[in-house]
């Protein structure tokens, strides 16, 4: 075990494997960056390159890319309100916030210091969970993975604002999500659901077009408004400080990021809840960890531990997401359904062969996960005021380019007109939405965990009738769910005894 | 002289059609998003086409994902233009969804200028193997009921057992709602279901991990399957067997790809004679090897001849048909 763990380093740490997750790395960098240019259509593009190559070689170049792009889309998030990739748009909340205090750079620096414990976390939480992970994998059926994602629906109580009203409104924006989630072709009779008679939407909302619209659209507008730049009128000498700040906040919240990991490699582990959904659990968690009242109003409104949370999220999931890919040759996501193309084309059989007999060379993906953010990291960290330099620019020149990476953005993900309209849609939504004061994570979350709710509930109703309902693990997490929705409650009473 | 006229003759379509496709770019649609195998193909081919055209043109791959690729078939059927430089792959079930008159169908099947087919899909039935049944008669007689995991109608995971659970008299509980075949093979492997139907490309990796056995598969046949008895041969009555047929009649031609309908016949000629070659290039087999998919050329008119076939059903068959079989994926 300990042997394969190191074999799995010595692999990667040969000058080959080395020199091709380089190349990975600054491949990904960018990719992460643009907004809508996804991870996984990269890996589409990428695995040509890799039929000359040695397996360890290829996944250090596959993996080393993509494990850099949840972390660079940090950076588009944070910087600009506009989501770098679907899986780094929790991060705006208040990492755009912070920016818009000036506080880009620290913002800046608590995401990539989170994410890169959190890659490191992720590893090491794998490679303890290797021997049980089969096991654990299996205990997860429909019925688990449906109440799973009731968890997840749980944490709007702690997403929206505190009273009756806030979590009226809170549960209200959830409840639009879930039903924009039912949009397109319905698994189980084939029917359209609110297609409009349109071909586009036979598939359903395209994620990407919809946060685009719903983060960076009342972005654009607000900085179009206030005139000015993103961090407003604040000297210039303020900005650039503080991504040591962020480094440092990472360890004064500590054991936030490190739960906010673990909850990254679980959510990560199990397959076929989606990137998406591990950075939402993070930050719903992130927004329990406020103390009182007064606390809870600064999530949203550029608390850092909103931009911990998520950000250790995100990169730890990414070694989580490998397991079912590799032990069970069951992808977790586009982008490991891609990789495992890779595993036929280098001859590697994934199953259980790859936690005993190759367990050396699946080490050697985990330890690329964590080198590949050692470095960007620290590459980062060599722009990063810089790049945070970017939100004194003034609005009126930061608006088009921003544009244009928006639309962009949102087109790549059908390359149809639709894309646009969606985005400009859901951009008037969003707008709505801040202007009234309702909370869009809720919405988001609601989105996100629509469809795999539906579908495992009505799984696991069609495959076990009620009996479902008396698993163990169901009853765990029902009462989980339980202790998510009372918890901002009990919160509440004490703060008013206090 | 005048055999050198004769010749120049002969030769100048070649050298003209050499002209016309060099230093342009011919462009692959694909039907469906980045990363499946719609996807994958026409990028292998993409790589190994250009060697095979005369003036070698660049081959790039555009994907115009949408409404299970109708959105892609429209497009090339009505919008691009008939220059031979746009190809487009697009899901093998396209036809049903003409047979049954889905909302938004604007192409027609028969008249599209097809190139062929890249490979067929076999569709097979695979079951755990712990299970006691070794064949699908002993599974059919022993009268048990199996659980069978599913994506959704109008996918082969859905339809094929469905049609056997209503002709063939098996005790089949279809359970749908599964996002992909891999999520139906988890719940194999952790009981939750106990079989599955699916491409024999996507199951195979775990008949040989032996984690399923396969029992029956439908018409098109690949190598490694071609002795499992086959659905049509067990139906009951004519009926049933004709919209078994129907069902697996587009699986034959399992990655369709076409041309608009007027393109030239010399462009057309051109394009099958690519595609017949690149598909036998040693770099390319040595590749789709690799990669665990097998590429075998259909040939333009039989495709034509597939649709036209799946077209011309008369309706009461169509009828009966669109009571089990919707389009989808």
């Amino acid at each position: 075990m300990i042997e394969a763990l190191f074999e799995g380093l010595l692999l990667v740490l040969q000058w080959k494997p080395l020199v091709f997750m380089l190349a990975g790395i600054a491949l990904g960098f960018w990719v992460g960056l643009l907004p809508g240019l996804g991870g996984a259509t990269t890996l589409a593009l990428m695995l040509p390159f890799v039929y000359a190559m040695q397996p360890v070689e290829a996944f250090a170049f596959l993996l080393g890319m993509h494990a850099v792009v949840a972390t660079t889309g940090d950076i588009t998030s944070v910087l600009f309100g506009v989501p770098g990739e679907a899986t780094s748009a929790a991060v705006i909340l208040d990492g755009h916030a912070m920016a818009k205090k000036g506080e880009a750079g620290r913002a800046l620096g608590a995401a990539l210091a989170s994410s890169l414990v959190g890659a490191i976390v992720g590893a090491f939480a794998l490679a303890v969970a290797i021997p049980m992970v089969r096991p654990l994998v299996l205990t997860f059926g429909s019925p688990e993975l449906f109440m799973l994602a009731i968890v997840g629906i749980a944490f709007i109580a702690s997403l929206s604002a505190p009273g009756p009203r806030g979590m009226m409104r809170g549960f209200l924006a959830g409840g639009f999500g879930l039903l924009c989630a039912t949009v397109g072709q319905d698994p189980q009779a084939g029917i359209a659901r609110y297609t409009f008679d349109t071909l586009y939407l036979w598939g359903g909302l395209d994620l990407v077009p919809v946060l685009v619209g719903v983060f960076a659209i009342p972005e654009i507008i607000d900085l179009a408004v206030r005139r000015g730049s993103i961090a407003g009128a604040l000297p210039d000498g303020r900005i650039s400080k503080g991504a040591l700040e962020g480094v440092k906040d990472t360890f004064r919240h500590f054991w936030l990021t490190i739960r906010c990991s673990l909850i990254g490699t679980f959510i990560g582990i199990m397959p076929g809840m989606g990137g998406s959904v591990a950075q939402w659990m993070a930050y719903g968690h992130a927004a329990q960890s406020a103390r009182n009242a007064e606390e809870r109003k600064g999530f949203g409104a550029g608390d850092v531990r909103g931009v911990l949370g998520p950000g250790a999220a995100n990169n730890s999931k990414e070694g989580g997401s490998l397991i079912p890919t590799i032990a069970f040759g069951v992808p977790g996501s586009t982008a490991m359904a891609i990789l495992l193309g890779g595993f036929f084309l280098l001859g590697l059989v994934p199953g259980p062969d790859m936690l005993t007999k190759h367990l050396p060379v699946t080490f050697s993906m985990v330890w690329t996960i964590v080198i590949a953010n050692i470095v960007t990291v620290l590459v980062c960290f060599l722009f990063l005021n810089q790049l945070a330099r970017l939100t004194a620019v003034r609005g009126a020149v930061l608006i088009p380019a921003i544009l244009v990476l928006v639309f962009i953005g949102s087109y790549t993900s059908n390359n149809h007109y639709g894309d646009i309209l969606i985005t400009l849609v859901f951009g008037a939504i969003g707008f709505l939405m801040v202007m009234g004061g309702w909370p869009r994570a809720p919405f988001v979350l609601g989105m996100v965990l629509g469809k795999i709710a539906e579908n495992y509930l009505y799984i696991s109703v069609a495959r076990y009738e009620a009996a479902w309902l008396t698993r163990p693990v169901v009853l765990v997490l029902a009462a989980i769910a339980v202790a998510v929705i009372l918890y901002p409650l009990l919160q509440r009473r004490k703060a008013v005894h206090a | 002289m005048k055999f050198l006229v004769l010749l120049l003759a002969a030769l100048a379509p070649a050298t003209v059609l050499a002209q016309y496709y060099a230093g342009k770019t011919v462009t692959i649609i694909v039907g469906y998003k980045t990363g499946g195998g719609y996807d994958a193909t026409a990028r292998v081919l993409a790589r190994h086409l250009p060697k095979h055209i005369p003036g070698k043109p660049t081959v790039i791959v555009q994907n115009m994902p949408g409404a299970n690729s109708i959105i892609a078939a429209n497009h090339v059927y009505a919008v691009a233009r008939p220059d031979g430089l746009t190809i487009a792959t697009f899901n093998r079930n396209l036809p049903i969804a003409q047979l049954i008159k889905v909302d938004g169908v604007k192409y027609d099947m028969t008249k599209f200028a097809w190139i062929g087919s890249a490979a067929s899909e076999c569709t097979v039935l695979a079951i755990r193997t712990d299970l006691p049944y070794n064949t699908f008669e002993e599974l059919r007689k022993s009268k048990q009921q199996i659980v069978i995991g599913a994506t959704g109608p109008g996918a082969n995971t859905y339809d094929f057992p469905l049609l056997l659970k209503e002709f063939l008299g098996v005790n089949l509980k279809i359970v749908s709602g599964y996002q992909s075949s891999a999520d139906i093979m988890l719940a194999i492997e952790r009981k939750e279901v106990d079989g599955r139907a699916g491409s024999f490309t996507s199951v195979r990796p775990f008949i040989d991990r032996k984690l399923v056995k396969p029992l029956l598969r439908a018409r098109a046949t690949e190598p490694g399957v071609e002795n499992l008895p086959i659905d049509e041969d067990l139906a009951p009555t004519p009926r049933a067997k004709a919209i078994m047929a129907l069902r697996s009649a587009p699986e034959v031609v399992g990655r369709p790809y076409v041309m608009h309908p007027d393109t030239s016949p010399e462009h057309l000629r051109i394009m099958r004679q690519a595609f017949a070659a690149a598909i036998k290039d040693a770099e390319l087999v040595a590749e789709s090897k690799k990669a665990k998919m097998d590429l075998e050329f259909v040939d333009g008119d039989f495709a034509v001849k597939v649709m036209k076939e799946v077209l011309s059903q008369p309706k009461d068959v169509v009828d009966e048909f669109s009571k089990y079989v919707k389009f989808g994926e």
